[in-house]
């Protein structure tokens, strides 16, 4: 069946099935947990009266934060699937509720890679651009996608941008202390992992 | 991981202008700096893509979702509106309610409430002596239809001017439904004209409203009229299914 017409409608215990293969049956069960519970976007727009794409961006989080959850078995099913999903989903909502309240939104999140290179003096910013354009980005990818879920999730919101105390918030770390070790620690595994291939 | 650490922290914080120099100097001299650097934010940028490849993804999937019915107007038009929806639907099985409930009778029913409440028992006259018309309504208020049947026929046969036994025997015929034979008898009665008070075409109208075949409505109507007209028996009756047409 083609990925993009597959039902919204499936049962927990394949999408779940699915999420613990891997490549395409992975991919498949990550789509079929977004189109079950979009729902859950209209319902954030009623229920915050968020616009439909804070709601929609909440909701992708949600399910790119539940995936490595699910594949590392955190996801212990006490609950059902949706309940879980909802106690993320519903936490990412009040969050946003607090920030917009408090307009505190971007606030924390963290500097862009744009913003690091027009900080930088044009000698080093080119010497950094040089490298960065010999580097192997296929092996970096690939070598993402060999460090587990949860660096991989951990560097997926920092490169985001947001900001350790968000991640420990967003993927419950105890602190955003936690969140910066491990972070630079997936960093270093990614680098140690790239280097063998490189050398 | 020192490295990295520093980086993180220049990045993450507010950096003074002699960092900033450090930083970059530190960048033009320090070859493996300068590419763990490089490193540093090629991961922060392809992780990134990912990211965002992985939501361009799903954006397309709420595309599709919202195209295959899910609609978000939709559903927000119908909360937007919902508190109008369920007024509506109240109001409607209020009318429902009353139209089902409190309908005004129909002059059928009214016929059937008519045959309910008199012709249930009818009037016996007390005596030492029974006679065969009262045995026959004995039998009747017993509820033996069948026996009160053949005793007012066996009546109406050997006394064709007991208007009472035609009468009698025209009321068993509409309670065992056998309208067209309850018509008949009706239609004799009404032919008495000389009694003081004839319900023939009073019992004629409601075994007429009672079969409800085509034409029996109009012809009963008539029939009401006419006990109107004429001030003949059963004229309150008359007049209260006259008012329901």
């Amino acid at each position: 069946m083609p990925l993009h017409t597959i039902p919204p409608q499936t049962a927990d215990e394949e999408i779940l099935n699915n999420l613990l293969q891997e490549g395409i049956d992975r991919k498949r069960g990550e789509e079929q947990l977004f189109s079950k519970y979009a729902y859950f976007i209209q319902q954030a727009m009623h229920k915050y009266s968020f616009q439909e794409e804070d709601a929609f961006t909440i909701y992708a989080d949600t399910i790119i934060s539940a995936i490595p959850k699910i594949v590392d078995g955190s996801f212990q099913r006490r609950s059902s699937l949706k309940t879980w999903l909802y106690q993320i989903f519903h936490n990412k909502c009040v969050d946003l509720v607090r920030k917009n309240a408090t307009n505190k939104r971007s606030v924390n999140r963290t500097t862009s890679i744009s913003d690091i290179f027009l900080n930088l003096a044009d000698s080093a910013r080119s010497v950094v651009q040089e490298m960065m354009d010999r580097t192997d980005r296929d092996l970096i990818k690939q070598r993402l996608n060999e460090i587990g879920e949860n660096c991989r999730q951990i560097l997926s919101q920092w490169a985001e941008g947001f900001s350790d105390k968000e991640i420990a918030a967003t993927l419950e770390y105890k602190t955003a202390d936690v969140v910066k070790t491990s972070r630079l620690r997936c960093l270093d595994k990614l680098r140690q992992l790239y280097k063998v291939n490189t050398k | 991981m020192d490295n990295l650490d520093y980086m993180d922290s220049y990045f993450n914080s507010e950096a003074s202008l002699a960092k900033k120099v450090e930083f970059e100097k530190k960048i033009a001299e320090d070859p493996a700096f300068a590419e763990e650097l490089a490193f540093y934010l090629s991961v922060k940028q392809l992780a990134r893509e990912q990211s965002e490849e992985k939501k361009k993804r799903f954006k397309e999937l709420y595309e599709q979702y919202k195209q295959e019915g899910h609609s978000t107007r939709q559903i927000t038009l119908v909360r937007k509106f919902w508190p109008y929806l369920a007024a509506a639907a109240i109001i409607a099985g209020i009318f429902f309610g009353m139209h089902v409930f409190f309908k005004p009778a129909s002059p059928q029913q009214l016929a059937d409430k008519y045959v309910q409440e008199h012709f249930q028992t009818l009037g016996v006259t007390m005596g030492d002596k029974e006679d065969s018309l009262q045995a026959g309504l004995r039998w009747y208020n017993e509820g033996r239809l069948n026996e009160a049947l053949v005793q007012f026929e066996s009546i109406a046969n050997r006394d064709a001017s007991s208007f009472e036994a035609k009468k009698y025997l025209g009321i068993v015929y509409l309670r065992l439904e056998q309208y067209d034979k309850a018509i008949s008898c009706f239609l004799q009665l009404e032919k008495y004209t000389q009694l003081y008070a004839n319900p023939g075409k009073l019992y004629l109208a409601l075994t007429l409203l009672k079969r409800n075949q085509p034409g029996d409505k109009q012809q009963a109507k008539d029939l009401l009229q006419q006990v109107l007209q004429f001030d003949l028996e059963g004229k309150e009756t008359a007049k209260q299914l006259l008012n329901k047409w």
